[in-house]
Formats: C-alpha cells, structure tokens, sequence
C-alpha cells in the first residue's frame, strides 16, 4: 500500500490531529494532503499536522464537508498520505496575491529551478498539478488562466470552503495559513494517474448567449439580447420571481466537445445575474437540468477503474452545491458509499478546478 | 485587416501541442474557457482587437 486515508471527528484540532498521526503510524509518509472543517482554527491546525509529519511535506485548505471512503463528514479533518513509491518528488508553492501574474511567474520560477526543467515543456503524463484556491477570492479563472498559458500538466484541484459561513476560507502549506492564496504542488507520481470530471445534467437545448457582461464581477447583463433575468426565466418557463429557486437544479453550461463546463447562478442583481464563475461576452451557453448524481459519479469511478485497473487512491474536489442537492435528497451518505472500497479523501468545494474555473462538478484525481 | 486571429490560433496550438491530438483537446477547451472559440474564426474573420490580445499574452506566456 502506497497512499493510506485517515479522518477525525473529535472536538479539539489536538485530538483530531493526534488521531490522524496514529493512523499513519508505520507508514512511510512522504507527503500529506489534508482537508479540515473551519470547527479547527486554521492557524492552529495547519502547524499541528505540519508538527506531526515533520519529515514529510504537509498542505490541504479548508471545507464545507469532508469526504473520506464510505463517508461524507462535516466537522471533521480527513488527510492522505503518500510514500515514495506514489509520489516520486513533490515541490509544493503558495502563490499569494492571487490577482498579481508575477506572484504565479515566481512560483513557476522556482518549479522550475526544483525540477530543473521549464515549466512549459514539463511532461503532462509525468507530473500532475494539485490546486486548493482560497474559496472566497474571487480569482480562479484569472489564476487557472494564467497557470493554463504557462504549462500543459494537467492542474486540478478546488476552492477552499468555510462550512458556509462565507467569512473566511484558508489554504495551508509548510505549517501555516494563508487567505488571498493558492497552494500549487507540482507532484511527480510514482504510479500511473487520470482524472475524473463529473457533472450531473443534460442539455434542455435552450441556447443563452452571452450578449453583454461584466466579467470582473462575474455578472452576465444580458443573453440573446434581452435582460440576463428576463432570458433565464422565459428559457425555463417561468416568472424572473420563480427563477432563483431553479438555479441548482437549472444552472448553465458551456458545451465545449459535448461535455459542459458548469456555470452556476448565483442571485438575480436588478436584470443581471451573478454567478460562481466568469461568464464571457460571446459565450454560447446551454440551459441544463439537474440528472443522476450518484449514478453518474459510480459510472464515472468505474470507468477509471476499467482504464487503470485498479485505484490505490482519489482526490475529490465536490461542489458544496452537489453537496447540498445530496444532503436535501438525504443520498449523501450514498454518495460517500460510492467510495467505499476507494481509498479517497474530498471536500466540498466553492468551485472545483480542472483546466479552468467551473461550478457544480467533481474533479477526481486518481492514482492506479 | 482580416485572418489574425485564425493564424494565431494555430500558431498556438501547433507550439504548444507539438502533434499531440490530446493537448491539441486541451489547449482548445482552455481558448474556449477564454471566450475564444477557435472553430469560430476563420481566415476571412475580422481583426478584433480583444480577442488579438489575448492571444498575443498567451504567446507572450510560452516564451
């Protein structure tokens, strides 16, 4: 066994850490990812399991929920870890100041120091990226963007959550936290690895144009020519009062290959809708409907199961609005079950990540 | 001026994805995610220049 899980529900970030560190007892951890509900402060909780793997690298962020085989948690910690035959070397770079390019350049820089080998020319099926972006930053499409120009590894990862408080969520690396950052590290997998990115919607055939936006502020001001609200409600069928109550279940998205990059609304401003992610002048989007959830996600583990032949461990990035429908439909402790004989650990993201910035999707990393 | 755009694009994408029909995918979904769809542009489309600068960071980027 090369990646082992663990989790915690106890009360203190002492206990839970302490519990953690028993689970990896006799392993040989070379790297930690770890994921923890805000219950734990986080300055407090990223130098515990720093000090608790002082021989390993350590980092993780955030959450609104916890995934870890079998379990959807809240307030709980759940971590990874791997030895050296999983990962063969990792460098791992907080980029602060998420809307400054440079401070990306810089952490690119030193990757490439590291690795001795540009960055640009890094070979996508030797390294993997993961990302954990404070959640709350506003900046992951400017950040994935620039990340996306300078190299072609594949990077996936999530927003940091704060179990819906919408106050504050935090990304760690090298014992400490950090707010207005990223957590990149550059790993270098001992094993085979591929992804997974699913979402749960079918196309109504209803085309929303992006006509006129403020990308910025993530607003689209009109589709198809008319006021963004006004479009959204007549597509669906129903009054601009109606709409905010179809927005999980009836979000957008834009086809790119058959396969829709989620874009979810967020509230109706005056005529505008804000949502979770850019929306761009010119974008051609579909209006989608809500499908299967959990028997998406088990096609999807069992296709990269067929590809790999078996899963030693998953990373999943779960959009806390995937969340929510679960625990509303009471199937969240089915989508745990899911994956059960997986070693995995997840989190409930404010965005997900995987090539660029989207919304109501998981993206799995999966190692063989 | 007309056609930039389209010579751009495949500039781009003929770097980057070095005959790789798997990053030539992706260098293709991370245009589209910028609002540049390249199957939109041809080499008759207009020079606009929003979209030209975009595309000339990315360039910019690589080097």
């Amino acid at each position: 066994m090369n990646i082992k899980t663990a989790f915690s529900i106890n009360e203190t970030a002492e206990q839970s850490v302490d519990e953690i560190a028993k689970q990896f007892e006799m392993f040989d951890t070379e790297l930690v990812l770890f994921f923890a509900s805000t219950k734990y402060m986080p300055e407090k909780v990223s130098s515990l399991m720093q000090n608790a793997f002082p021989m390993a690298q350590v980092f993780g962020c955030s959450t609104a929920g916890e995934i870890v085989s079998g379990k959807m948690l809240e307030n709980s910690i759940v971590a990874m870890a791997f030895n050296g035959q999983a990962v063969k070397d990792v460098k791992i770079e907080v980029i602060e100041n998420l809307k400054d390019e440079n401070s990306v350049k810089k952490a690119f820089e030193s990757l490439e120091t590291y690795f001795k080998e540009p960055v640009a020319e890094m070979d996508p099926e030797k390294y993997v990226g993961i990302i954990l972006i404070d959640g709350l930053s506003g900046a992951e499409e400017g950040l994935m963007e620039t990340i996306g120009d300078l190299t072609n590894v594949t990077i996936i990862g999530g927003s940091a959550g704060d179990d819906l408080k919408f106050a504050s969520t935090n990304v760690y690396a090298n014992g400490k936290n950090f707010t207005n950052a990223a957590v990149l590290a550059m790993l270098k997998p001992g094993v085979e690895f591929s992804f997974i990115k699913t979402q749960s919607f079918r196309d109504l055939g209803k085309s929303l144009e992006v006509t006129k936006a403020n990308e910025e502020q993530r607003e689209v001001v009109e589709f198809n020519g008319k006021p963004a609200a006004v479009a959204y409600a007549e597509a669906l069928g129903t009054t601009i009062e109606d709409a905010p109550k179809h927005f999980m279940h009836n979000p957008v998205g834009l086809f790119i290959e058959d396969e829709p990059y989620v874009r979810s609304p967020q509230q109706i401003k005056g005529s505008s809708m804000l949502f979770y992610c850019s929306v761009m002048e010119g974008m051609e989007l579909s209006l989608l409907e809500g499908t299967d959830v959990i028997g998406d996600t088990r096609t999807a583990i069992q296709q990269a199961k067929s590809e790999l032949g078996n899963i030693s461990g998953l990373i999943n990035f779960n959009c806390i609005l995937r969340t929510l429908e679960l625990r509303q439909n009471g199937l969240d402790q089915a989508y745990g079950e899911l994956f059960s004989d997986v070693p995995t650990i997840g989190f409930s993201s404010y965005g997900e990540e995987y090539i660029g910035h989207i919304n109501q999707t998981a993206t799995m990393l999966v190692f063989k | 001026m007309a056609g930039k755009i389209r010579q751009m694009i495949d500039s781009i994408i003929t770097q980057r994805a070095k005959d790789n029909p798997m990053l030539e995918r992706v260098i293709k979904t991370k245009l589209i995610l910028k609002g540049i769809n390249p199957n939109k542009y041809t080499l008759q489309s207009e020079d606009d220049p929003v979209v030209l600068g975009k595309l000339e960071k990315m360039i910019a980027d690589l080097k």
